[in-house]
């Protein structure tokens, strides 16, 4: 009788021994680029990003995708130019890539490594801070991506022939829920 | 031909491999068999982009390969598309994060988040027409900021051009400024008509009002010099400006006004 008892413990175990898979689905997102030029700082959103989380025994590896076409400044002449100095066409969508624990879902701020493709390059970061506020199911995630022009071999493009800031910080704000 | 391993150097199935045109943008895909094998038939000669991509491996291109001849195109690249194998390595810089993606988890793929093969790939042609354009464009500006200048000297050597004691060598200064900047104004143009148009842009933002300045300064400019032939022509003869031609002061600045405010519309953010 005990033995039964205990092969159904075990059977019933399994899973949690063997770190049963969890999805994370981005249900919403705004993604801002600022960028300072002598003459004028401009701004760049997109609500077009796409993301997926994936759990493993305790770690969960992240994609975020968002198609460099879909950030608007407000002005279609600008955009393209963006376009173009970000070689926009030639590589058409934006990655990053995190791992990080499981756990971190309960905390209120944490730090992330990425790994962001972009321009046909490949910049990493390390130890991005960002806060996280879980709502009803839903996990709210903002910060600051301390990207650059730089990071990614773009060419300041210039105005009047002055050129803009390397710094290109990215806002992010984005909303996870469970799948 | 070629093979697409991982790693451990298992071949990867299903993997896509597409080979991109460098100088026309057209592009071929094949996908890798259970050995991870592919095989392009009768890719013609030139310049290729290849590009590896495969469900829970990170993309990997090949920026530039040449194929040579027309029979079937024999691409001996030996490709792992497996562990952190990337366009731009960066193990190095990797082993010092402490929760960098990693491969131990299957991490999800583009096409996992719902984005087809024509969504992620690129386009070479329509990077090479935004290329042009902004090319182009830049070409445009600096035309226009170069025309600012003669274009100020003729509106300050219209002061001594006109009125009654005007003399033949300010008229002529103004004259030949004027024709400088209408030549000058006229490159611009060239360069911002000619430009590609991209498909399927809306325009939108303060480049409107750039474009609607050039409907009153791109007619003023034709009008201004025919207007001052005219004053011009009057004046020589002695006589005072009149009729038509004495709308040559009024359309040259009106003509004068919405060339500044094109370029300042893209210039300051209002």
């Amino acid at each position: 009788m005990n033995k039964r008892i205990l092969i159904a413990f075990l059977f019933a175990a399994l899973p949690t021994f063997a770190g049963a898979d969890s999805q994370w689905v981005l249900k919403q997102s705004t993604l801002t680029y600022h960028v300072s030029h002598p003459l004028h700082q401009t701004e760049g959103v997109s609500h077009a990003a796409r993301g997926k989380g994936v759990c493993h025994t305790g770690q969960c590896e992240f994609l975020i995708a968002v198609p460099v076409k879909s950030f608007d400044s407000g002005d279609s002449n600008r955009d393209l130019h963006t376009l173009q100095v970000t070689r926009g066409a030639e590589f058409p969508i934006v990655t990053v890539r995190t791992r990080l624990p499981e756990s971190t879902a309960a905390s209120a701020t944490f730090n992330a490594d990425l790994e962001i493709q972009f321009a046909g390059q490949t910049a990493q970061y390390k130890q991005v801070p960002f806060k996280l506020e879980t709502q009803g199911g839903e996990t709210h995630i903002t910060g600051t991506i301390p990207s650059t022009l730089a990071d990614f071999k773009i060419d300041p493009p210039s105005l009047l022939t002055m050129p803009v800031k390397n710094e290109i910080p990215v806002r992010v704000d984005m909303t996870w829920q469970p799948q | 031909m070629g093979r697409v391993i991982d790693a451990y150097g298992n071949g990867v199935t299903n993997a896509t491999v597409t080979a991109t045109d460098v100088d026309n943008g057209q592009m071929r895909s094949a996908t890798t068999g259970t050995d991870g094998s592919y095989k392009f038939d009768g890719l013609p000669a030139g310049n290729y982009r290849l590009k590896f991509e495969a469900a829970g491996f990170k993309m990997l291109e090949i920026p530039a390969t040449t194929v040579r001849g027309t029979e079937t195109a024999v691409l001996d690249e030996k490709l792992e598309a497996g562990e952190p194998v990337n366009a731009k390595p960066t193990s190095a810089q990797q082993d010092n994060l402490p929760n960098a993606p990693s491969s131990s988890i299957r991490a999800p793929s583009l096409s996992d988040l719902g984005l087809s093969p024509e969504q992620t790939q690129g386009n070479a042609r329509e990077q090479a027409l935004l290329d042009k354009r902004t090319h182009m464009l830049k070409i445009h500006q600096r035309m226009g900021l170069i025309t600012m200048g003669p274009l100020i000297a003729t509106v300050i050597a219209s002061m001594d051009a006109g009125g009654k004691s005007t003399s033949t060598a300010s008229r002529d200064l103004h004259t030949a400024l004027g024709g400088v900047t209408g030549d000058l104004y006229f490159i611009t143009a060239y360069y911002a008509i000619r430009a590609p148009r991209v498909p399927g842009t809306e325009t939108r933002g303060p480049i409107r009002f750039h474009k609607a300045m050039a409907w009153i300064h791109g007619p003023g400019m034709i009008m201004t010099p025919i207007l001052g032939i005219m004053a011009f022509d009057e004046k020589s003869k002695g006589e005072k400006v009149h009729g038509i031609a004495s709308a040559h002061g009024p359309v040259a600045i009106v003509t004068a006004g919405a060339f500044g405010a094109a370029l300042l519309s893209v210039s300051l953010k209002f």
